[in-house]
């Protein structure tokens, strides 16, 4: 129905290299003043599993959603399995998978007549949807309680059930956003299992988490800030390259006097939580060890031990929205 | 546009439905209850006006009279009093709305050629009943007067004016009669308005909205698969509205399906538009709901569904022509008690059309604007 047409007046992306899954070329979002997304530009090789993490509100969902070709970019572009997700989304929607950390299944409808909504959605016929709805209630553990209500299932089936609905179709693609928010961390690992089973078999992952121990598992990353992109790479590039601090471990009996007296201290760069511990940066100064103890020694509270460690990814994540911030002078 | 999906989506709509528990018994009650409500209660006539008879007279006249309040239906008489001073407690207490006063000596007077006042004393608390009954009694005592006149073979046919009222289309007066066409048109509003855009707006809220969008599922396609199980229920009910009223509370049917069932398809045109914007503007199934009865209390009031327009203030009267109901009431009235056609009736379809084009073409631009941003 042309009614429903967009009008579009932006120019189509260049066409993307073979093997690339997702190329974003300068794409941009604003809603009236706000700009979410900042002309991005970034590709996404077929068969990765590639990692989008950001802070809450720097752009995630709505890169996302451009990529879905539900919402339409304000500027630049991008394509998906070669495809203008401008001009050509319904031909994009066909082709990929999407879910979502609310995984958005009919609750009130069964195990079974979700699968047979979204097989039919994207018109699968009769033999083929028997052995896709097989595979599926196999890889989601749902063998016998297909006829139950999604809204009985509890949290990690509802996740497996909204990924299988998600790859019903065997899309070449898949969209996940923040798919373990919420769950339970044993959960969370049996389904990135699935996760990496569905890589294996030659599908390319689009993940966004806060779970840094998730990123880690991601063959490459984007760390998107404010709607920009502030570092990319494989997990181990981008500690490497962005990464040239000292990072102590710092047990105490007072976390909450130590975090305290340590932010206040002015030798040292960065202090956060990590788990139950106290993670600090120590900048690339050198004598690290010996500052923090003097640091230690001037907040004067007993009990508490400092342990140089690697790096992790939380570790680069912390310290590259940290300098973004005081590169921009945000708070 | 693909029939498959439109197909599923329906499908998916009637299953979520059948298992909605709040909404279902909402979809059958409210049409049950609506008519009991303003088939019984609201339409009710007025009848059985609790009366009290003060006959001081104690004559066949005085009887005759009390006997034709109490045969004309209207009139129930709930105690005999002895004195005038035991009206007014009565009415005060409430057991009575009307006082007839029959004066002492009153058939000796009147055969004596005197004119002999009767008194007759309402209560004007509640406005309606009274106007009611202070007509009916004086048309009973008229009705009374030319029997007796007629009995003595005198006025009568001589020379006098005699005002005679004949209603026509509606005889009997029945307010049920004008209730039950605005029913079927205040019920197709509700479910094509209220009942669909809480269930866009549950779909939003549990996020199966955005998740049908990253589907080949096309804006078009999820509009059709929404609206038509909600038209279709509107359908059920309206016509089980139409039955019932026919075949249960005797309600005439003069009109022309055609007309009618026109009238009504573009009354649903501006329904369904209404419904898609209160689903645009509400975030949560609550605001709906608010939003629904901000609409609706001014459809009520101002359409002329319960109280005629004709006895609003000059001032208020132009805001009605801003409320679509207004049309269809015109419409669904005429057409079923008088049979009125085009000829008459081409200027409300007018505003119906313009309404329908208006308020469905800003739901539908709208929506597909916001489902695109």
């Amino acid at each position: 129905m042309s009614f429903f047409k967009r009008k579009i007046e932006l120019e189509p992306p260049a066409p993307s290299a073979p093997g690339v899954a997702v190329s974003v070329q300068g794409l941009s979002k604003r809603f009236g003043d706000f700009v979410a997304v900042d002309g991005v530009s970034f590709e996404v090789g077929a068969g990765e599993i590639f990692g989008f993490l950001g802070p809450n509100g720097s752009g995630k969902t709505t890169t996302i959603r451009m990529l879905c070709g539900t919402i339409a970019p304000s500027g630049g572009g991008a394509r998906v399995l070669g495809l203008d997700v401008a001009g050509d989304a319904e031909a994009v929607r066909a082709r990929i998978g999407y879910m979502s950390q609310k995984f958005s299944l009919f609750e009130d409808l069964t195990v079974d007549e979700n699968l047979r909504f979204y097989g039919g959605v994207y018109g699968l016929d009769g033999e083929r949807f028997a052995a896709r709805r097989e595979y599926i209630l196999k890889m989601a553990d749902l063998v016998g309680r297909e006829g139950e209500l999604a809204r009985n299932l509890s949290v990690g089936w509802k996740q497996r059930l909204a990924l299988g609905c998600a790859i019903i179709h065997e899309p070449e693609l898949v969209f996940l956003d923040e798919p373990t928010s919420g769950v339970d961390p044993l959960a969370r690992k049996d389904f990135w299992e699935l996760l990496y089973e569905l890589a294996a078999s030659g599908v390319t992952l689009f993940v966004t988490t806060h779970y840094m121990d998730e990123a880690a598992n991601c063959s490459r990353l984007a760390f998107i800030y404010r709607g920009d992109i502030i570092a990319i790479g494989t997990p181990e590039d981008i500690r490497v390259r962005e990464m040239h601090d000292e990072i102590f471990e710092v047990e105490s009996s007072d976390v909450d006097a130590i975090l305290t007296a340590l932010e206040a201290d002015e030798d040292v760069q960065e202090v956060y939580l990590s788990g139950a511990l106290l993670h600090v940066n120590m900048g690339s100064g050198g004598n690290a060890a010996e500052r923090l103890d003097a640091a230690i020694v001037r907040a004067d509270l007993p009990g508490t031990s400092a342990t140089s460690i690697e790096p992790s990814i939380e570790d680069v994540f912390v310290h590259l929205v940290t300098r973004e911030r005081s590169e921009r002078g945000v708070i | 546009m693909n029939l498959r999906r439109i197909g599923l989506l329906m499908w998916k709509e009637v299953l979520q439905l059948s298992r909605d528990k709040m909404m279902l018994p909402l979809i059958f009650l409210m049409p049950v209850m609506q008519l009991i409500m303003f088939g019984y209660v609201v339409g009710a006539d007025v009848t059985n006006i609790r009366t009290v008879i003060v006959d001081q007279d104690h004559t066949v006249m005085s009887r005759d009279i009390t006997e034709a309040f109490s045969a004309s239906g209207y009139f129930k008489i709930v105690d005999r009093l002895d004195s005038e001073d035991d009206v007014q407690p009565a009415i005060d207490e409430g057991t009575a709305m009307v006082a007839v006063l029959l004066p002492p000596g009153m058939e000796r007077d009147i055969a004596s050629g005197e004119q002999v006042p009767l008194e007759v004393i309402v209560d004007g608390s509640d406005s309606k009943t009274a106007s009611v009954a202070s007509g009916y009694a004086a048309q009973v005592v008229a009705s009374y007067e030319r029997e007796r006149l007629t009995a003595l073979g005198a006025v009568p046919d001589g020379p006098g004016i005699d005002a005679r009222v004949r209603v026509l289309f509606n005889p009997s007066l029945r307010s049920v009669n004008a209730m039950i066409p605005g029913l079927v048109a205040m019920i197709l509003m509700l479910s094509v308005s209220a009942i669909m855009s809480q269930a866009v707006v549950r779909e939003r809220e549990r996020g199966t909205l955005e998740q049908l969008f990253v589907t080949p599922i096309g804006r078009a396609e999820y509009v059709i698969g929404k609206v038509v199980p909600y038209v279709g229920i509107a359908i059920i009910q309206t016509l089980s509205v139409m039955v019932v009223g026919v075949l249960w509370f005797q309600v005439p049917f003069y009109g022309t399906a055609w007309i009618m069932a026109l009238g009504l398809l573009l009354f649903l045109f501006t329904g369904i538009g209404q419904g898609l914007i209160i689903s645009m503007i509400s975030n949560t199934r609550h605001q709906a709901q608010q939003t629904t009865m901000f609409i609706l209390i001014p459809t009520m009031v101002l359409s002329g569904f319960i109280f005629p327009i004709e006895s609003m203030p000059a001032a208020i009267q132009p805001l009605t022509y801003f409320i679509p109901m207004r049309y269809i009431l015109v419409i669904a009235r005429s057409n079923a008690m008088k049979g009125a056609g085009m000829s008459a009736l081409w200027p409300q379809f007018v505003a119906m059309a313009v309404f329908a084009i208006v308020v469905f073409g800003f739901g539908i631009s709208r929506f597909r604007k916001q489902l695109a941003d």
